[in-house]
């Protein structure tokens, strides 16, 4: 085995398990902290019903915290895995699949603090409507996390797929372009269905009658918001899976990491875009579920919309990748 | 800790631990002993997780001052998630526990807390239908 090879796959599994880590307890931890300020707010309004909402915040804290689990997970295999033959793009997937882990747990984790919190503080308002607003929460919570899982599928793939047969110069840009396009792009996806979910929760408590509605309108607001990290899986994919030719030169290795980069920065912006109009719909759909057909459709038309710089990048990345 | 928190804590590990033995002790008795012991072992280092979460939840909110409660808080996340590392180093280093099962077991209280509301969820949708 070569011993340079060796110690920079070393380098890199540690360095990609402490992205992981790192970058992956940040979002759990907003989400978490969110959860608990209102949770204070709802015990402040209505103490008779104290246990009730630290019985919510305690399960809304241990859904919210799956997302940084994903990223213990992946730092610890890093860490500690036996890596097998060491070699540069080895080196490159490793550093790739923590940068993937640890941004894609960012969103996520926000996200799922959101129907946390406001499940809690809705509990002050509506005691009775307490177990159905649990069920919302946990619904909610648990769709936040796809983004996350998205990413943690990525990260395995290079963490455990072999690219020995690959050409050095450009799959190595193009592994760490995988990471980057996915975990990026989970950031958007991950706060914007949060902002749905937290929205469905608050306005069940406002009007438990409307939770069939309110649930429907989350639920497709929440599935179009996941479509930027859907299109970033996607381009992760395509840099995984596709052969490229050896190459002396660095552009083509550049194009690879810019393809990446554009679909993972691309996506941020239209996940959260696509969450706020997911929340406002969700909002006035529990103030007036009469209007409900009308709000899904100017939600879906809105998020289509806010979509569209989600493909632009996605149209450039391919460009990247294909015709560059 | 209110009695709500107890119950709730009490349900869903029990939950999480009975679905890890039901779940577990076919693939031990079957020849597949790794299997079921990573499940077992990652849903031991669940349930201790959660139990934590819940038993530090007075202590954040009664910590006092702003910096103790976030000093408490860190410690918490801190102890927490280096035990929740415990299981894997051990199914990484020992050949007795399976990976995947032993991270499948780690998710074990999230997976009970999901699926007794998904079930509750389908029936009260069902009684609507009837």
């Amino acid at each position: 085995m070569n011993p340079e090879a060796q110690s920079i796959v070393e380098l890199c599994a540690y360095a990609g398990g402490g992205i992981a880590m790192g970058l992956g307890a940040i979002g759990a931890a907003i989400g978490e902290g969110y959860t608990a300020s209102q949770a204070n707010i709802a015990v402040s309004r209505n103490a008779d019903d104290s246990g009730t909402i630290f019985k919510n915040m305690l399960v809304g804290q241990a859904v919210a915290e799956s997302s940084s689990i994903f990223a213990l997970v992946i730092a610890i295999l890093l860490l500690f895995l036996d890596i097998g033959t060491a070699s540069m793009l080895k080196a490159a997937a490793l550093l790739g699949a923590g940068l993937c882990m640890g941004l894609g747990a960012i969103g996520s984790g926000i996200g799922s603090g959101f129907p946390g919190g406001q499940t809690c503080f809705g509990i002050s308002r509506q005691p009775e409507a307490a177990p159905t607003l649990t069920t919302n929460m946990l619904i909610g919570s648990a769709v936040c996390q796809t983004p996350a899982i998205f990413a943690m599928v990525v990260a395995l793939m290079l963490m455990f797929m072999d690219f020995g047969q690959a050409a050095l110069n450009p799959t190595w840009a193009a592994l760490i372009g995988a990471g980057l396009s996915t975990g990026l792009a989970a950031i958007g996806s991950g706060y914007g269905g949060g902002k749905a979910a937290g929205a469905s929760c608050a306005g069940v408590a406002r009007n438990p009658k409307t939770v069939g509605n309110v649930t429907t309108t989350m639920l497709v607001g929440q599935a179009v918001s996941q479509t930027p990290s859907i299109f970033g899986l996607l381009i992760s994919f395509i840099l995984i899976f596709k052969t490229f030719p050896e190459t002396a030169a660095l552009a083509p290795s550049m194009a690879l990491l810019a393809a990446g980069l554009c679909t993972g920065f691309g996506g941020i912006g239209p996940g959260i875009g696509n969450g706020l109009v997911a929340e406002g719909a969700v909002k006035w759909v529990a103030r007036n579920h009469r209007a409900a057909g009308d709000l899904m459709r100017i939600m879906l038309v809105g998020q289509a919309v806010s979509q569209s710089t989600a493909i632009y990048a996605m149209v450039v990345s391919l460009v990247l990748i294909f015709v560059l | 800790m209110s009695a709500a928190v107890k119950a709730t804590q009490k349900k869903y590990c029990s939950r999480a631990i009975v679905a890890a033995i039901i779940l577990g002790l076919p693939f031990i008795f079957g020849g597949y002993a790794p299997i079921g012991k990573g499940l077992i072992l990652g849903t031991i280092f669940s349930i201790l997780n959660f139990i934590l979460i819940a038993e530090t939840l007075p202590k954040k909110i009664g910590a006092g001052t702003r910096r103790k409660q976030t000093a408490v808080s860190l410690s918490s996340i801190g102890i927490r998630f280096a035990l929740l590392a415990i299981p894997i180093i051990s199914a990484i280093k020992l050949e007795q526990f399976e990976l995947v099962t032993t991270v499948i077991g780690i998710f074990m209280v999230q997976l009970a807390i999901v699926s007794d509301h998904s079930m509750k969820l389908i029936a009260s949708a069902r009684k609507r239908r009837v």
